[in-house]
């Protein structure tokens, strides 16, 4: 085992160890003081395997759990999972750092940390079993969030959505894998069931309504953890893009493109601010889904740079709206709740990341949106308008939230001597996290680079696949499950 | 850069100069250490200066050097990919002298707003949205693709919105500022789709070929429909953008903000920004009649409109905007004639004289107050044209019309507001229907009569 291994031994192990000292008697907030050290730690690490190009010739492959005669990396690290891992950190430091310590007990710090365990696997590997054994883990540390009786309604709705999703990618996973190896309708059937799955976990319109719904009566916190990483684009780019037919892009973009913009309109006219997150979230992802399922390497690069500042843009947005949720109770955007004079951190902050959610120029989302309509709009020109659309729809519904979460005349406070300001922990988070994305939209070209070595990688997959004859080999360890089963079945009679 | 001459060096000193300004306001601002006012002010001041004389220097080295048209590019965001995202400026005199006398005229009120804007709560806020502004002016001046063209469109969009609702206490400045953000983004939505347009059928977005007259435009394979429909949407992003009709009703809206503000986007810079891309696209105007007519007639109405509503104006500063319209819809009139010297002379002198009347109205008003304390009453109107030679039953109708604006608000609200919220609205009811299914259709091991949502 070289260095760059352990390495990335040690970045998987921090979580690991939040997840095994949340068990000892550790103190809540000292727990969460290490969780915070821990995830620090971890970004930095991330960064340096983004940066080094060592790390890139990491790989363990096996055609034991494949879908292809090669064999799939169990493990690797690419030009598009290196920059994910620490966008997956990031979120993980985000989330310790500034949610409310109401919202963050011992349960919470496990979950979290057992949460950015899988995202950071998911983002490691290109293997659809790993996939979905991971998805498997997702949806049930998620469901465990809401295993509280006040949350048993939303608890329902993940279960029959997410169970349904996970239930479909596997069940696609098993027919490309066994029966659909030599059967192209049958290969055709998984693929959908996986497009499907896909689908469900983002949100895009039919499959959305668990979306708003959890967002608003559900647990925000695990909400943001679970949605912000966007595990159905990784199934996307992984599994699908390279596999599926034109047509089927064709179909699943035009399916995103509408979301983003019925997402971004919904937006606009809700009540809720929770709710209005919901409907911003399903927007964005949708927009990246559209990206990551146009077949040129501008598009493609452009869908995978929308996904890393959304994701971290509207994680730091809903954050915000948790943070203001514990001083202020649950938020009425009907009303001007004020506030701009004694929190102007957390207001600047707010709507810096609700414009970087927007794609506002100077920061990473307009790049990344720049991209996406360029490399689009040759292909698929009402993509370009599809953005712009929801573009101009979701900067009204971020400045509507700002402009009522934040003007206005505040109700003066019960104790004036209340502070209603951050925490320091929580001031410099939202900083940083603010600096990274308006520092990257002014200076995007290491990423923007980045994320076209990765887009022609993934195009290149895909041509090399369309150029392969349709047989391939079912996966071994499949095979050998098969040949057990039928001994002991033979034996039993 | 592709040349590093003295006046890419300028240029780059005349754009950088505001955007570092915003930098380090928008820093300060960002971890709650704002500069203080004895710093602030000056500053803001000094930078348009050197700003405004990097532009001036500029201007002259170019008419010493060069005549046309030139583009400097500064790089790429990516060396990944060929073409699209670049830092490009297309200069030539009107490209520059606009953007010398934008930084001009933001340095003459940055030095105002200091006195004016002293001991404001906001007063930090104020100068960061106003760097944000200048810099968004100088990039729609100077910019060269689309891409620049729309980074400084959205600064001076949303520097305007907030500025609108600088005194945020107030719900009403925060009602209007997002009534006028709302007509900003379907001006922005117009102009992307404009882009996204141009991209598709001439696979560039560069401004020195969609600009550049009909050879250029036959180069990039332009045709008369494509150019009618991308002059259309230009047009409908310059109505919003210079609250020319059908949407002049924000226009009294923005004026909840500062006195400064409003002088220098509604009396002088960003109501004459729609006017100057308008002036730049001329050439494509040119091979775009239908387009052409439809400028013409929208300058021409608006004109009227506003000229009749500028004169039941209550407060000075709605009645100035609507004076302000009026001249900005007689220099559309003049682009769409195809009088570009006038109009741009026009543009330039209308900016300098509104900025005036705007920054002096204040003076003005006390000085009225003490003159009708003097004589123990108003003065007696002048009596005007519309007095003698309208009857008096269309006197009515005009004055009914005109103050209430030309109802252009209910207009709005009932044909695109009113209806969206309404779908939008079921749309959301339907959503919960679909949750609501789903949890009591009877899965297999479903729990019984959970319906706890509201807890």
């Amino acid at each position: 085992m070289n260095d760059a291994w352990l390495w990335l031994a040690a970045v998987a192990a921090l979580p690991v160890l939040i997840v095994g000292l949340s068990f000892l008697q550790f103190d809540v907030e000292r727990l969460r003081q290490l969780a915070v050290g821990a995830a620090t730690i971890m970004l930095l690490a991330a960064l340096a395997v983004a940066a080094s190009p060592r790390f890139r010739a990491l790989s363990i492959r096996t055609a034991a759990v494949s879908l292809i005669p090669g064999g799939e990396a169990v493990v690797r690290v690419d030009a598009l999972s290196a920059v994910l891992l620490p966008f997956a950190a990031g979120l993980w430091l985000l989330t310790v750092a500034v949610t409310p310590r109401a919202a963050l007990d011992r349960g919470g710090l496990r979950r979290t940390a057992a949460a950015t365990l899988v995202t950071l696997a998911s983002f490691l590997t290109e293997s659809a079993i790993v996939l979905v054994l991971l998805s498997v883990a997702s949806v049930w540390i998620f469901l465990s969030a809401l295993a509280d009786p006040a949350h048993r309604y939303q608890r329902r709705i993940v279960a029959v959505y997410l169970g349904c999703s996970t239930l479909l990618f596997a069940t696609g996973v098993a027919l490309l894998i066994g029966p659909g190896v030599d059967n192209s309708t049958i290969e055709t059937a998984g693929m959908w069931l996986i497009v499907v799955a896909a689908l469900i976990r983002k949100g895009i319109v039919p499959f959305h309504a668990w979306v708003p719904e959890v967002f608003d009566h559900g647990r925000l916190g695990p909400a943001i953890l679970f949605s912000a990483p966007q595990l159905g684009a990784y199934m996307t780019v992984v599994l699908i893009v390279p596999r599926a037919s034109p047509e089927l892009l064709r179909t699943i973009a035009l399916l995103a493109l509408g979301t983003a913009v019925y997402g971004a309109a919904l937006a606009l006219i809700q009540t809720s601010a929770r709710r209005a997150c919901g409907y911003l979230f399903m927007s964005q992802s949708a927009l990246v889904m559209a990206g990551l399922d146009c077949t040129t390497p501008t598009a493609l690069a452009g869908g995978l740079l929308v996904w890393l500042s959304a994701g971290l843009a509207f994680a730091g947005l809903a954050r915000c709206v948790l943070v203001l949720e514990a001083r202020r109770g649950r938020l009425d955007l009907t009303t001007y709740h004020g506030g701009y004079e004694r929190m102007p951190m957390l207001a600047i902050s707010f709507l810096t990341l609700g414009l970087a959610c927007t794609g506002f120029p100077g920061t990473l989302g307009f790049v990344g949106q720049e991209l996406l309509v360029e490399g689009a709009v040759d292909a698929f020109p009402v993509m370009g308008f599809a953005v712009v659309i929801a573009s101009a729809l979701t900067g009204l519904a971020v400045l509507r939230m700002y402009f009522s979460l934040f003007c206005g005349r505040a109700d003066p406070p019960v104790h004036a001597s209340l502070g209603l300001g951050l925490t320091r922990r929580e001031a410099w988070t939202f900083v940083a996290l603010v600096v990274a994305l308006v520092g990257f939209g002014v200076a995007p070209r290491p990423l923007v680079d980045s994320r076209f070595t990765a887009s022609v990688r993934i195009l290149e997959q895909r041509r090399i696949r369309a150029g392969m004859p349709t047989a391939r080999q079912p996966i071994r360890s499949v095979r050998a499950v098969q040949t057990i089963l039928v001994n002991l079945a033979s034996s039993d009679r | 850069m592709t040349t590093a001459g003295p006046l890419a060096w300028t240029v780059l000193v005349g754009v950088g100069s505001p955007a570092m300004l915003l930098a380090v306001l928008g820093t300060a601002s960002l971890v709650n250490r704002p500069l203080p006012e004895r710093w602030t002010g000056p500053l803001a001041a000094g930078v348009m200066l050197i700003a405004c004389a990097a532009l001036s220097t500029a201007l002259v080295l170019y008419s010493a050097i060069e005549t046309g048209t030139r583009v400097l590019s500064y790089g790429a965001w990516s060396s990944a990919h060929e073409g699209g995202i670049a830092i490009e400026f297309l200069l030539d005199r009107m490209s520059l002298g606009f953007a010398a006398l934008s930084t001009a005229i933001a340095g003459v009120v940055s030095a105002f707003s200091n006195r004016y804007l002293h001991r404001e709560p906001g007063y930090n806020r104020y100068f960061v949205l106003l760097a944000m502004f200048v810099t968004g002016m100088v990039l729609v001046a100077l910019a060269g693709n689309v891409a620049v063209l729309f980074v400084g469109w959205e600064f001076v969009g949303l520097s305007s919105a907030l500025l609108v609702a600088f005194f945020h206490e107030r719900p009403a400045p925060v009602a209007n500022a997002l009534r006028v953000l709302s007509i900003y983004r379907i001006s922005d939505a117009a102009m992307l789709s404009a882009a996204v347009l141009l991209r598709h059928v001439a696979g560039t977005d560069s401004l020195s070929l969609l600009f550049g007259g009909t050879i250029a435009s036959s180069q990039i394979g332009l045709s008369g429909s494509n150019a009618t429909i991308i002059a259309v949407l230009l047009i409908i992003a310059v109505a919003g953008k210079s609250a020319l009709l059908p949407f002049s009703s924000w226009l009294p809206r923005a004026m909840e903000g500062p006195t400064p503000s409003s002088a220098v986007y509604y009396g002088s810079l960003s109501i004459h920004a729609g006017c100057f891309l308008l002036l730049r696209a001329a050439p494509l105007l040119e091979q775009a009649a239908a387009a052409r007519l439809l400028a013409g007639g929208l300058g021409a109405a608006t004109a009227v409109f506003a000229g009749i509503t500028t004169r039941v104006q209550s407060d000075v500063k709605s009645s100035l905007a609507y004076a302000s319209l009026t001249q900005v819809g007689l220099i559309v009139v003049e682009i769409a004639v195809g009088w570009y010297t006038l109009a741009f002379l026009h543009l330039a002198g209308h900016a300098c004289f509104r900025l005036l009347q705007f920054l002096s109205a204040p003076n003005v008003l006390h000085d009225l107050h003490g003159m009708e304390d003097a004589i123990g009453d108003r003065p007696i109107p002048a009596v005007g044209l519309l007095d003698v030679a309208v009857s008096d039953r269309a006197r009515r109708r005009l004055f009914l019309i005109a103050l209430e604006r030309g109802f252009l608000d209910s207009i709005l609200d009932r044909t695109v507001v009113v209806p969206f919220t309404r779908i939008a609205r079921r749309l959301t009811r339907l959503d919960a229907r679909l949750c609501d299914a789903v949890v009591t259709t009877r899965w297999p091991g479903a729990v019984e009569g959970v319906d706890d949502r509201d807890e």
